[in-house]
């Protein structure tokens, strides 16, 4: 099992710095540092830019090559990742916002898994009763619902229960609130902070699984083997549980790393409506200020986080298939 | 092994006026209606009948695994206790401890993610308080009981390392897991090759033995009926239309359809090719049924009151019940004194031309690959090995053998119609690999045609008949016209009706549908027809009409035909010669007579015996060759013979000859009628 | 190589004989058309659906001739004003009136969604059927870009390139289509793959009839209503991710509209002027939630193995 893992995690290893380096030769293309300080008063000159921008690797008058050469040494000896245009290091940046952005991406899909598939188990076994079809028409209506409208939503939904309540009982906006002291007293702020990102983040996810798990289930409680468990004296249920569940579970645990970007990409419609200062809303700063090393930052923290997801996924499958051990 | 008159054992299983309802979207279709049943320990009684006519059904509905949404009515009293109604606790308590159940595909029947040996010890677990390493040993004991080879090793693999055969043993072994009363064997061999069916059978009489059970073993196979049940019911649209001992009741069989049914089954052992006595007509549907006897419309000796009330099962000797009101004008005729046997058809003259089809050599592998993304090849799968055989216009050459024996492969090779990779395909008389102008290769490909095994699956459902039978015709250039003419002649040559242009294959039976591929592989007036497997998708008593049609027209248009078919009572009836495939070798050619005759391959003697009899004194009394083991992979052939492992001749043989068959493979020479490939005759 | 195994005897549970199929095709093109419009007609969230979409679509041609705003002009004297009987929807911090940059957001969302289906349904095709039928390396090569594709972060690309070019609405179409195909793509290639198994595929190909003609007369047709079925989904994942663009900023930008930028500018105002976002928001999911459901109409009328469409 673990050099099964282990083969696996040094495919998605490559799969990070392919993507990485890509992302740098597509952001340097696409974005220009010079722009930073084109609208600057009073004007520099294209030399005075080029000068500015040097010490920081991003110099235009060197090649594209030239640049890579020296962001990637930077990554590779010193995990330097490079700095703004304006040179504010991304070092700095990245810790914390990583830290924020990746609970939030780490709550997000282990709620939408755990619910959705949840969902599906419980109505797959009650086909067309009305549970049944009341989750799927409450689904496929979620499954439509943008990112963006779902959480504005929320947010209208809880300023109007702080309103009606008269104190602040959900968070809204930030990651945590300023001036806060003490261990509980800071984790149970952050935690309130949390709880409206991960319900959106777990409203748009969880309606994918519920849907998969529900007829993934449905296509193993009519296999014959479920009727053969039966045959040997398990009741309904015990077989379900037993054999038709766990068989259900496998092509579902190979699929949560294809959803992690999808996640990733929720995680930045959120982050910016909610205000927190994570990966996501780095993301679209970066891009508004054509910080090349920061963007490619985000984008290997993506990869990354799909890396792990899929590395957990191969875990969940060894655990649950154990014809991978074998073979 | 004859049966005695009264049973021996006692009464394990009564079942009463047991009634099926299936909802379907025409509203509640009964499946069975009004079954009776008794099965006594130590005994089986065989359940016979065609697709539909409710007989897994009866099954389900007994161990109380109908799908939801059908309902059982009636009496099932297993040793006095009601078993229709229980809730799924109650009858989960009886399910796998009193009766065991095996499937008929059991590829699908084992759960892929758990050790077989585990599956079996589980089985055990649910039905008595016994510690995980009790219930381990007694599933290897299991294993071993069913003939699972070294037991305690293979116990821990996981289904898909196990072949067809070595999973319904499996099957069986978590159906006696826990000693039951009584052991329901639905189809257990359909799915499986003759050699591997006989030792199925053989577990399954090893089971009863050391159980004492009854069995209820459902079939449609008349061979297997003989061969090994007590008690056979006849199932027609959904009843019970005959029930007799078995001696008695193929030997006097007292209701037409019964009749009908062993006459359109060919015989292993004819001699002489006579048309076969087919019943008219198919089965009716479910939501179809005529009012009165359900046979009645396919029925020679139907009268007016047939068609009125449906004849209640009655008893009209000591242990023969028939619902037929005909029994009496029945009884000890034979089935071409009912039933019209076809016309024989008139020998045509055969064309003295040269082969129509030459093969030589004929080699094909497949590489052996390993790992998903870098894709590394392994080794090399020898699917077909120097093959070579030629067949003349008029002749019917049978290729014969097991899955996995590379016959199939054979037959796309030749079809392709390009350079194969290893010997020569000549059709009529032109080397295929050769450089052919363009209208000389459209000749060639209209001279060979096939018909598929699954109707179904052959025509493309989205397009009416005449757009099916034209295709092949346009793609030979005809012209409108011409292509609107033939399409009625060839409808007319296979007999449907003209009306059956503008209809879509979904609203054609399964023999109509086989007759659809037969006219359309005839429209471009081929030369050889390449029959894979043609009757075997269809019900038996359909089978008789389409071998008959073939037959007509082999003789009526001096056609050549090459079959792949597993059933060799097919294969008797209608090949001129023969040759038997093994991992992708022939080891045994020559005439049909001669081979069935005279088989001289010790592969050939095992595989002809495999074959059953529908005939209990013939079946039940001759001498029978099963074969240990099982065909090895064609991914590592031995360097001498490919059947060495498994030869039953073998360890008779001169210490130097068994050297001799394990390191040179021998090659095919003339011995006797036939032409073998074996060192030791 | 292959498993004999006599089909006629597997006596199911339902024991129904091959020929008892209840979905029998009438024999006419026209009437076949007829046969899915009645299935279709049957399913009544369907045909909601299609009503929905219908208004939805007018509203965007014909909404603009209701109102004497157009969705550029301000209103200096109504900045910021509820629904009022000037302003049906509404107006923003610039005087912009809601119910005129609603219709032109919704018509740009469509516009955009429609032709960004349409090239996707066409690349998804081309790609996945022809790597199914060509096989080979051709085969592995473009399921390795596909999957390549899928795991990119393809988001991050969508914003780069389209905060270059700097908001204009038209390049979003191209944009969009290169980063929409893949799924498509990938379930176009397993189905086709499937059906170049079909025993009916491989008789014409040994009957002579020629490639192309087996493709279009053998397998488009059967393709024919996934294409459909994708079609609609196509919309609904376009509308969403440019609407995610848009609201971040690097889709559609000002001074143009589409219906994520109006969410944009209503986000900030959410609890003070809620009609901002309400408006845009509930046409959006109006759009997406209606072709939806004619989408899974369509999925029930179109496949014959349906029992959602009830009988025909």
């Amino acid at each position: 099992m673990v050099r099964y893992v282990a083969r696996k995690a040094i495919g998605w290893l490559a799969m990070i710095i392919v993507a990485t380096n890509a992302t740098f030769f597509l952001a340097s293309w696409f974005l220009d540092p010079r722009s930073n300080y084109r609208e600057l008063r009073p004007v520099r000159t294209e030399d005075q830019i080029a000068h500015a921008l040097a010490p920081y690797g991003l110099s235009p008058r060197w090649s594209v090559v030239h640049r890579w050469w020296y962001w990637l040494s930077g990554v590779v000896l010193h995990f330097d990742w490079g700095h703004s245009p304006t040179g504010v290091p991304v070092n700095s940046e990245i810790p914390r916002r990583a830290l924020v952005s990746g609970q939030l991406i780490l709550l997000g899909v282990v709620a939408s898994v755990v619910i959705g598939v949840a969902l599906g188990v419980y109505t797959a076994s009650r086909q067309y009763s009305l549970a049944d079809r009341a989750t799927q028409t409450l689904s496929v209506v979620l499954f439509n619902v943008p990112t963006v409208v779902s959480a504005l939503g929320l947010v209208l939904a809880a300023v109007w229960l702080n309103q009606r309540v008269g104190t602040t009982v959900l968070h809204v906006a930030g990651a945590n609130t300023a001036g806060v002291d003490g261990t509980w007293a800071t984790i149970l702020d952050r935690a309130n902070h949390l709880i409206l990102p991960t319900v959106n983040l777990t409203l748009l996810g969880y309606v994918g699984w519920h849907l998969t798990q529900r007829s993934l289930l449905l296509d193993a409680l009519g296999a014959d083997f479920v009727r053969t468990a039966r045959a040997t004296g398990l009741t309904r249920t015990q077989a379900i549980r037993r054999h038709a569940l766990r068989a259900s579970l496998i092509p579902t645990a190979t699929s949560v790393a294809f959803t992690i970007p999808a996640v990733f990409t929720g995680a930045i419609i959120t982050e910016t409506v909610f205000g927190w200062e994570g990966m996501g809303r780095y993301f679209t700063e970066t891009i508004a200020k054509n910080d090349v090393d920061g963007v490619v930052a985000v984008a290997a923290f993506g990869a990354v986080a799909t890396a792990v997801g899929a590395i957990l996924s191969d875990v969940a499958t060894v655990v649950l298939d154990p014809r991978v051990r074998v073979s | 092994m004859t049966s005695p008159t009264t049973p021996a054992g006692k009464r394990v299983l009564s079942v009463r006026d047991l009634t099926v309802t299936f909802q379907s979207e025409r509203g509640p279709v009964e499946a069975v209606r009004g079954v009776d049943l008794d099965l006594y320990a130590g005994r089986t009684l065989a359940l016979v009948g065609e697709s539909g006519s409710g007989k897994s059904a009866t099954a389900t509905s007994i161990i109380g695994l109908l799908p939801p949404g059908a309902r059982a009515r009636g009496e099932v009293l297993l040793d006095g206790q009601e078993l229709l109604g229980l809730d799924d606790r109650r009858m989960s308590a009886v399910r796998g401890r009193r009766v065991g159940m095996v499937f008929q595909d059991p590829l699908s029947a084992l759960t892929p993610i758990f050790a077989v040996g585990r599956q079996v010890a589980d089985a055990v677990r649910v039905h008595s308080k016994v510690s995980k390493q009790a219930a381990w040993r007694r599933a290897v004991e299991l294993l071993d009981l069913v003939g699972i080879p070294r037991p305690q090793l293979r116990a821990r693999d996981f289904p898909h390392q196990f072949s067809g055969g070595m999973r319904q043993r499996v099957v069986i072994a978590l159906a006696i897991a826990n000693d039951p009363d009584l052991i329901i064997a639905d189809e257990p061999t359909t799915a499986l090759d003759v050699t591997v069916q006989a030792q199925i059978l053989e577990v399954l009489e090893v089971a009863k033995a050391e159980t004492g059970a009854a069995v209820l073993l459902i079939t449609h196979d008349l061979g297997v009926v003989a061969g090994h049940a007590d008690e056979v019911a006849v199932m027609y649209a959904g009843r019970v239309v005959e029930r007799a001992e078995v001696g008695e009741l193929f030997a006097t069989p007292a209701m037409p359809y019964t009749l009908g049914l062993l006459g359109s089954v060919p015989s292993p052992e004819a001699t002489r090719r006579l048309p076969l006595v087919p019943i008219e007509g198919e089965p009716p549907a479910p939501s179809q049924r005529p009012a009165g006897c359900p046979f009645a419309p396919r029925c020679p000796l139907v009268r007016d009151d047939c068609r009125d009330k449906e004849p209640a099962l009655t008893e009209i000797r000591q242990r023969h019940d028939v619902a037929c009101v005909r029994a009496a004008d029945v009884l000890g005729r034979r089935p071409e004194d009912v039933f019209a046997r076809a016309e024989e058809p008139a020998v045509a003259p055969a064309p003295a031309a040269g082969p129509v089809l030459r093969v030589n050599g004929l080699g094909r592998t497949f590489p052996v690959t390993k790992g998903a993304v870098l894709r590394r090849r392994v080794g090399t799968l020898q699917a077909v090995s120097g093959v070579s055989f030629s067949i003349r216009a008029g002749e019917t050459f049978c290729l014969v053998g097991e899955s996995g024996s590379g016959k199939t492969t054979t037959l796309l090779e030749i079809l392709r119609l390009r350079p194969p990779e290893s010997g020569t395909v000549e059709v009529l008389g032109v080397d295929v690999a050769g450089l052919l102008p363009a209208p000389e290769r459209r000749r060639l490909r209209q001279a060979v045609q096939i018909v598929m095994q699954d109707p179904q699956g052959a025509l493309d459902p989205r397009l009416p008949v005449f757009e099916l039978l034209a295709e092949p015709l346009r793609a030979a250039g005809y012209a409108a016209e011409a292509t609107r003419d033939r399409v009625v002649e060839v409808l007319d040559l296979v007999g449907l009706p003209r009306d059956s242009l503008d209809r879509f294959p979904a609203a054609f039976s399964g023999g109509q549908r086989q007759r659809l591929t037969i006219a359309r592989a005839l429209a471009t007036k081929p030369r050889l027809l390449v029959l894979d497997e043609p009757v075997s998708a269809l019900d038996v008593s359909v089978q008789a009409s389409v071998l008959n049609l073939l037959a007509r027209l082999k003789s009526q248009l001096g056609l050549a035909y090459l079959v792949v078919a597993h059933d060799l009572a097919v294969v008797r009836h209608i090949a001129d010669r023969i040759a038997v495939m093994y991992l992708g070798h022939i080891v045994e050619t020559g005439g049909a007579e001669e081979l069935f005759a005279q088989p001289r391959h010790p592969y050939t003697r095992a595989l002809l015996s495999a074959v059953p009899i529908p005939d209990p004194e013939r079946e039940r009394s001759r001498e029978r060759i099963v074969l240990r083991g099982e065909q090895r992979s064609a991914a590592n052939l031995p360097a001498g013979c490919v059947f060495a492992d498994r030869c039953q001749l073998r360890p008779t043989l001169a210490t130097d000859l068994q050297e001799l068959c394990g390191t040179r493979r021998p090659l095919l020479e003339q011995s006797g009628g036939t032409t073998v490939a074996c060192h030791a005759v | 190589m292959t498993a004999t195994l006599p089909t006629g005897s597997l006596d199911g549970p339902l024991d129904a004989p091959p020929g008892a199929r209840v979905d029998v095709p009438p024999p006419l093109r026209l009437g076949r058309l007829r046969l899915y419009a009645r299935r279709f007609a049957r399913n009544r969230s369907a045909v909601v659906g299609v009503i929905i979409f219908v208004l939805l679509v007018a509203y965007s041609v014909l909404g603009g001739l209701f109102t004497p705003w157009d969705w550029s002009r301000q209103d200096f004297l109504a900045l910021t004003q509820p629904p009022s009987g000037s302003h049906w929807f509404g107006t923003n911090q610039g005087g912009n009136d809601i119910y005129a940059q609603s219709v032109h957001g919704l018509q740009r969302s469509l516009v955009i969604a429609l032709s960004v289906s349409v090239l996707t349904i066409v690349i998804a095709a081309v790609v996945g059927a022809g790597a199914a039928y060509l096989g080979g390396r051709v085969e592995r090569w473009a399921l390795a870009l596909i999957h390549f594709l899928l795991v990119v972060p393809s988001f991050l690309i969508l914003a780069l390139v389209s905060n270059r070019v700097s908001g204009d609405w038209r390049v979003l179409i191209p944009l969009l289509t290169v980063f929409g195909w893949m799924f498509t793509a990938r379930v176009i290639w397993s189905v086709s793959t499937s059906l170049r198994e079909r025993d009916y595929v491989l008789l014409a190909e040994f009957m002579g009839v020629s490639r192309w003609r087996i493709v279009l007369r053998h397998i488009i047709p059967h393709l024919g209503a996934l294409l459909i079925v994708n079609f609609t989904l196509g919309i609904v994942s376009t509308v969403l991710a440019e609407t995610s663009l848009s609201f971040l900023g690097f889709g559609v930008k000002t001074p143009d509209v589409s219906l994520g930028s109006l969410l944009a500018d209503g986000s900030g105002t959410i609890t003070s002027a809620p009609w901002l976002f309400a408006f845009p928001a509930g046409l959006l999911v109006l759009l997406t939630v209606s072709v939806t459901l004619i989408g899974d109409g369509l999925r029930d009328a179109l496949d014959p193995t349906s029992m959602v469409g009830g009988r025909a």
